[in-house]
């Protein structure tokens, strides 16, 4: 890396020459350290998934010095080949998931949710997934960076400790803190620490994506700061003013969950939620959504008034609330809801998400309270050990900083040179501190403009402690010693509260024996070993709502609502805000309703983009407020007209190889003001093009009964409607059929009704199955690697249309037409039903995957893992192969999870349960909706789940008898709405 | 039919197959004198365009090698491109060369004689071009040989389940009976090329390879009998070749390609480019070497009325296939066959009906059916044509089958352009070595259809 000094030497060595100096650095800084995805060559893709060779001496097994190793499943001592699994927890903004850790000889592999914690329940999302590929990101800051120069942590040390003696005299004084937000005893304890060291201190707390309004919507009409938790089991009625729960949101995993658990029917007779949807773009909520009404967000005020005028009517208490509405929606659609809820009362949920406004969030919170919800699916707990984001706090500190009040700062985490409001002039404030010091886990965009930058350690590298949502409490622990000289969230809050460096061990210990008061050593143990600490307090506390405090929405006329103003919505993106930007499986996966890989862009409606005469890949520019961007369009139907939607997170400059340059940064169009929408927007055509790789192009089922659906009233009356779609002669095949009546018998179900689409199954098997990323450019020449894939298909009209999305893997076919025409039979099937490639005998002719219906079957069209770095190749399994060049690969139903079962099985003289193991794609599932098992034995999941008569296979007529099924998608209609009959295409 | 009949022709009031009163000897001489001559420049020049052409073949095999079949434009609908287009192309080529040689001599077709030579030329280099695309193909060449039935320790056979692998055989039968084939009718004229050689080198060399023929009556006898066994031999393998090559594409479930109508189609296709073939190749020889006298109009019109025949075989099959994809009921069939017509491979699917159905028509007309510049045109639109019914079969189904998600456009790379120009190189470069080295028309079989040769009068045939 011996570049990547002389870079941070000349350009801040030489900072304070001329302008035109400058600009030619940025320029020679820019070209040698970034890539434009377009001009990939294929070589230098492959050096993006990883590192230069100065990180090969870092590989190898490292294991962290502290005692740890509690096991989840016990083991007398390390077995190489055997892998051990550890509980630990991944922090996330104010919440937390429990995680179990497998690891591999002292490396971690591969990250699953913990069963028995409750954030997580086994499941688990994009983030938690891609975290194990952050770990061995080769583009991770390195070492600590003293005005471009490397310097050792000490010398850090030794700096902030002359700087803290300083700041003590005056009481921190000109000294201010912004931080990320945490929910942790550990960093809580050690920020009211300093906050006593340094009393006059300022402490900011920010991050780009909080659901601020809702917090602000709380503590009004309850007096108290408080965290609502959504019991989707209990509700009945769930309307979702833009709130995509299902994927956004620190809570998301744990509603997917219950959400997904009541969608999974066994019979006609079951009862099934009903989900209302109005939102301004696409979400997965959306697609999920038995009625779906696309609106702009801006819009979404009035029709709340609407639906509050039209509850007070049928006798809902809801004071002023009710009388406000002056514009007139849809009014079949405000009745049918308006009935639903009243005939489910303390039955149903309203959310409303965080591009709402705080009046919105009331409004929905005395809607809530008069229908009788609270306490019985919403519920309350009071937030501890909590830093929230408040875009206040920072607001406060940049106006000390322009005051000149602040001499110190001090950023923990966070970027806020990239992703703070664009009016708050962050460069040029940072200009004005004396020290700034950042602290974060790439050298990033804030890194380069301050003083010093101090290395981050991953979460799996460092000790520490996190509070969820719930209240559950629990330790972080690390897998794996620091691969690079950095520090753990817990010895820098340390750092700066004491002065000193102290053991993340030892301080998370220290926080922890005021925790567990009795039998210290064995309450330890014991949470590290669960995971969680079972008596963490999480009492539910029902706030009384006082409605008389409600901020009311602004009263609108009816041109303002319907008019043609063009609105922006910020929507965070499969790289959250931008602090996954450097992870090619997020970005390398299609984002699940554009489809779109390796690129954000500005999406918008058909009607939209034929006002503007666009088209998919035509630059526009867009004009807020002084501030401009270019962005390329993608239309997808069923986006409200005139409501464009931005990705946050994309164009970034400079933080790896993997991020650098990859779509477009949106946040210059962010103020303060307008943090979620921005109304006031123009748009123009710059008459660019610019191409983008999708991974589907065909949007249509053609009339094919691929996805099936129907409404609750067309299954009752026909529970076999799915298999019975498709009419076809009797199927025979001219060869024997093997009999697969004995031992085990491998099969799976996709849940279509639980099925949300998020695409975690994908990341899930990309990471158990060593699946590589190939880049944008090969992606477009249609060659995407997953496994697994997401198949997104659209239905009825074409302005706005439903949206379905079926996840797609190898079907596993009993008689399976890539093993007949296999000429040097590479690719068989086996004695359990498995369809198995033999790798070594491919000699790839392809043949297979032309004659595979389902068309799940990968080629190595190069050889993508040649140059992959000592460092990211400690990310794969060890168990799995790594596919050479020129050989075809696809979903082995993680046979290397079976073996290791049975292997287990064999040697306790039993059979394999359902217990035993799950695929990778079934444990991350966050609805449940995919099941796996042995489908001769009676009692197993996936038999049971084959029963139900929802059940069908996917091209089924010809005669390939896939061992995976579907169960087909139920629409739980509204009578009063179900007039959009047109519903799908007929079959 | 109430013609007069002694107006039903008889062979021997058909136009003589020799014309300009060519004698034995003469044409001995104008056949051997294409190779005794000093090499001309022409002959120079053309060979090095071939041999250039051959080097962008093996540059191109070379990287593809190196980097991968990603080089090429496959993608993952489309797991099959211009490398099979290419061998299909090439190996229903060489079936003219066969059918030529086997077929028209058990029909005796004496008119065979003096384009059969290097017919059976084309055939071999044809189908030499034809075997490069299966090989370098496949993902990892280093261990193709997987795909034969080797004896090994793991007693691992090949699946014989798999088309790709009667594929092996009957390709790998094909090329070495058509070699023995075209071998054997060399022989006696090999011995004539050995007497008249007047340098050493050539005397050994032609000496080896006529393996002692002396022109012998028990010679000639065993000759024609290994010959008419060859012929035997060789006729199932021009039938059976291209129906194998069909079951590529039959056996398979991808609508478009599981048909039963593909072998007879397939063969009924290579015919009529082979013929296709033949026809440029010996309207560029007859021209450059004035072999007018023994490749005559009367030949090129008789390879005008079969690619007459077999073009309208190939419109019949088109037409089948859409007739029957509708009688089918099956939907996958029928927006298969409207998505070749009308999807966005329209464009290959109307240059193959323009190329295949409708130019071959022109032979309806007896005069451009005579027209050499008519003829030559309409020869290399065919071959296009049929290179396009390939294109078509091979990608429009890959590229829109059973899933609208996985429905993906295939376009080529310029290494899958340059392979495929390259494969003109490595065919020209071995013909244009044939022309110079061997006699391109056998001497010894339009000698035997001189008048001279069969001293009988019109009572038909000869005798035993």
């Amino acid at each position: 890396m011996s570049d990547l000094k002389k870079k941070y030497w000349r350009s801040l060595g030489e900072r304070n020459k001329s302008p035109e100096y400058r600009k030619q650095l940025l320029k020679e800084h820019r070209t040698e350290h970034s890539h434009d995805p377009n001009k990939f060559s294929r070589r230098s893709f492959l050096t993006i998934m990883g590192a230069s060779m100065a990180m090969a001496g870092l590989a190898g097994c490292r294991r962290p010095v502290e005692k740890i190793v509690p096991f989840v499943k016990q083991s007398e001592e390390v077995i190489p080949g055997v892998p051990l699994y550890f509980a630990s927890t991944m922090p996330f903004g104010t919440s937390s998931f429990g995680i179990i850790v497998e690891s591999h000889e002292g490396r971690p592999t591969k990250i699953e949710g913990n069963p028995k914690h409750p954030t997580s329940l086994g499941a688990s999302n994009l983030f938690m997934q891609a975290s194990i590929l952050n770990l061995y990101d080769p583009d991770r800051s390195e070492s600590a960076i003293n005005n471009g120069t490397r310097k050792k942590t000490d010398d850090f040390t030794t700096y902030w400790s002359e700087l803290y003696e300083q700041a003590k005299s005056d009481d921190g004084k000109k000294m201010a803190v912004l931080s990320e937000s945490f929910a942790s005893p550990t960093l809580f304890r050690l920020k009211n620490e300093f906050e006593k060291t340094f009393p006059n201190a300022l402490w900011a707390t920010y991050e780009p994506i909080a659901n601020e309004n809702r917090k602000k919507a709380i503590l009004n009409l309850t007096g108290k700061e408080l965290n609502p938790i959504f019991d989707y089991i209990k509700a009945e009625i769930i309307v979702s003013f833009d709130d995509d729960f299902l994927q956004s949101g620190e809570n998301s995993l744990s509603e997917a969950r219950s959400f997904g658990q009541r969608r999974q029917i066994d019979s006609p007779e079951s009862k099934l939620n009903r989900l209302y949807v109005l939102e301004s773009g696409y979400s997965i909520t959306g697609a999920s959504a038995d009625h779906r009404l696309r609106i702009r967000s801006g819009d979404i005020d009035q029709f709340i008034l609407a639906l509050a005028k039209e509850l007070k009517q049928r006798g809902l208490n809801l004071g002023v609330l009710g009388d406000r509405s002056t514009v007139q929606f849809d009014k079949n659609w405000i009745s049918a809801i308006a009935d639903d809820l009243m005939n489910n009362i303390g039955k149903s949920i309203i959310t409303a998400g965080l591009h709402q406004s705080q009046e919105v969030h009331e409004a929905v919170l005395a809607i809530n309270n008069a229908l009788g919800n609270i306490g019985e699916t919403i519920t309350f707990v009071e937030p501890r050990d909590t830093a929230y984001s408040s875009l206040d706090s920072l607001k406060n500190l940049t106006d000390q900083i322009s005051l000149g009040q602040i001499d110190t700062l001090i950023i923990i985490g966070g970027n806020p040179i990239y992703n703070a409001p664009a009016d708050f002039g962050f460069v040029a404030l940072l200009k004005k501190v004396k020290n700034s010091i950042h602290f974060s886990e790439y050298f990033d965009e804030t890194s380069d403009k301050c003083h010093w930058h101090i290395p981050r350690s991953h979460f799996l590298e460092s000790w520490g402690d996190a509070r969820s949502n719930d209240g559950t409490l629990s330790v972080i622990q690390p897998l794996i010693a620091p691969l690079f000289d950095s520090l753990s969230d817990v010895e820098f809050y340390s750092l700066m509260s004491s002065g000193r460096l102290v053991i993340g061990y030892d301080i998370v210990r220290n926080t922890w024996s005021k925790i567990i008061i009795q039998n210290f050593e064995k309450g330890w143990t014991r949470v590290l070993h669960d995971g969680l600490y079972k008596d963490s307090d999480m009492t539910k506390y029902i706030p009384k709502i006082n409605i008389n405090r409600l901020n009311l929405p602004a009263i609108s006329t009816a041109t303002k609502v319907m008019s043609d103003n063009l609105e922006i919505v910020f929507r965070q993106s499969l790289l959250y805000d931008g602090r996954y930007a450097n992870n090619g499986w997020l970005h390398e996966l299609a984002n699940p309703i554009t489809k779109l890989v390796w690129d954000n862009a500005a999406v918008m409606s058909i009607k939209t983009a034929q006002k503007y005469k666009l088209e998919n890949g035509d630059m526009i520019m867009i004009k807020a407020d002084g501030h401009e961007i270019k962005s390329p369009v993608w239309i997808i139907p069923g986006y409200a007209d005139y409501s464009i939607g931005l990705s946050l997170g994309y164009g970034r400059k400079n933080i790896g190889r993997v991020a650098n340059n990859v779509g477009v940064n949106v946040y210059p169009l962010r103020k303060s003001t307008t943090m979620q929408v921005v109304t006031d927007i123009n748009i123009s055509r710059t008459g660019e093009k610019y191409e983008m790789s999708n991974t589907q192009d065909h949007n249509r089922m053609e009339g094919r009964a691929i996805y099936r659906e129907a409404s609750l009233n067309e299954y009752r009356d026909n529970p076999k409607f799915a298999e019975e779609m498709v009419e076809h002669p009797p199927l025979k095949s001219i060869f024997p059929d093997y009999d697969y009546s004995k031992g085990y018998q491998w099969g799976m179900t996709i849940d279509l009704n639980a099925c949300i689409g998020c695409g975690i199954c994908t990341i899930a098997c990309q990471s158990e199955n060593n699946i590589p990323i190939i880049g944008k450019k090969q992606v477009g020449n249609g060659r995407e690697m997953h496994w697994m894939r997401n198949d997104r298909y659209f239905t009825g009209s074409e302005e706005n249309p439903d949206l379905v999305i079926m996840p797609v893997t190898c079907q596993h076919c009993e008689n399976a037409p890539c093993e007949q025409v296999c000429p040097v039979a590479a690719t068989s099937h086996d004695t359990e039903g498995l369809n198995v490639m033999t790798y070594n005998r491919c000699i790839g002719t392809r043949y297979c995957s032309n004659n595979c219906p389902y068309k799940v079957r990968k080629f190595n069209f190069f050889n993508y893992t040649k140059d992959l770095p000592e460092m990211v190749k400690m990310s794969q399994n060890p168990d799995v192969t790594i596919r050479s060049r020129g050989v075809m690969e696809k979903c082995t139903f993680c046979l290397q999870r079976i073996t290791r079962a049975k292997k287990a099985a064999r040697k306790e003289e039993r059979r394999v349960s359902d217990n035993d193991f799950m695929t990778a794609c079934q444990q991350a599932c966050p609805t449940g909706a995919i099941k796996f098992g042995n489908i001769i034995n009676p009692n197993s999941v996936v038999s049971a789940a084959k029963k139900i008569d929802r059940n069908y296979a996917l091209l089924a007529e010809l005669n390939v008898r896939p061992r995976n099924t579907y169960l087909a998608r139920i629409r739980n209609f509204n009578e009063k709405l179900a007039t959009k009959k047109e519903k799908s295409e007929k079959h | 039919m109430n013609k007069p009949v002694e107006n039903i022709a008889v062979p021997h009031e058909e136009e003589p197959l020799v014309q300009g009163g060519l004698g034995f000897k003469a044409i001995t001489d104008k056949i051997t004198g294409v190779i005794d001559v000093k090499t001309p420049k022409v002959w120079y020049l053309a060979f090095g365009a071939a041999l250039s052409l051959l080097m962008v073949l093996l540059g191109s095999i070379g990287y593809l090698i190196w980097e991968g079949v990603g080089v090429w434009g496959l993608n993952n609908p489309v797991g099959w491109g211009w490398a099979i287009i290419n061998f299909v192309w090439w190996v229903g080529i060489g079936h003219a060369g066969t059918l030529i040689s086997a077929i028209l001599f058990l029909l005796r077709q004496r008119w065979r004689t003096s384009i059969n030579r290097f017919a059976e030329a084309m055939t071999l280099f044809a189908v030499s071009c034809a075997l490069i695309f299966p090989g370098i193909h496949v993902g990892r060449i280093w261990i193709a040989y997987y795909m034969f039935p080797l004896p090994n320790q793991m007693s691992m056979w090949p699946n014989f389940r798999s088309p790709l692998l009667w594929d092996v055989f009957a390709v790998g039968t094909y090329f070495t009976a058509s070699l023995l084939f075209w071998y054997t009718g060399l022989i006696p004229d090999l011995a004539t090329l050995r007497d008249r050689a007047i340098n050493k080198t050539k005397k050994i060399i032609f000496g080896l390879l006529s393996l002692g023929w002396r022109g012998g009556n028990r010679q000639w006898r065993h000759y024609e009998l290994a010959y008419l066994i060859l012929a035997g031999i060789s006729t199932p393998l021009v039938l059976s070749v291209h129906s194998v090559v069909s079951t590529d594409f039959a056996v398979s479930i991808i609508p478009g390609w599981h048909t039963t109508i593909f072998p007879p189609y397939f063969v009924a296709g290579a015919i009529f480019s082979g013929f296709a073939m033949v026809m440029t190749l010996s309207v560029i020889a007859r021209k450059i070497f004035h072999l007018e006298n023994l490749i005559t109009l009367n030949h090129l019109e008789k390879i005008n009325k079969i690619m007459l025949l077999t073009g309208m075989m190939v419109g019949y099959a088109y037409a089948t296939e859409f007739f029957i994809a509708w009688y089918s009921g099956n939907m996958y069939e029928q927006f298969t066959f409207i998505n070749r017509a009308f999807g966005n491979y329209a464009w290959a699917y109307w240059i193959m009906i323009s190329c295949n159905v409708l130019v071959p028509q022109l032979f309806w007309i007896k005069k451009l059916r005579r027209t050499v510049p008519v003829m030559f045109i309409a020869s290399i639109l065919i071959n296009v044509g049929m290179w396009f019914e390939r294109f078509v079969i091979v990608v429009t189904s890959l590229s829109r089958d059973f899933l609208p998600a996985n429905w993906d456009y295939y376009a080529p790379s310029i290494w899958d352009i340059l392979t495929f120009i390259g494969s003109f190189g490595l065919f020209f470069t071995l013909f244009l070595l044939f022309i110079r080295l061997l006699p391109m028309i056998s001497m010894s079989e339009v000698k035997g259809v001189l008048p001279e040769a069969d001293p009988h009068h019109n009572s038909g045939g000869g005798h035993e």
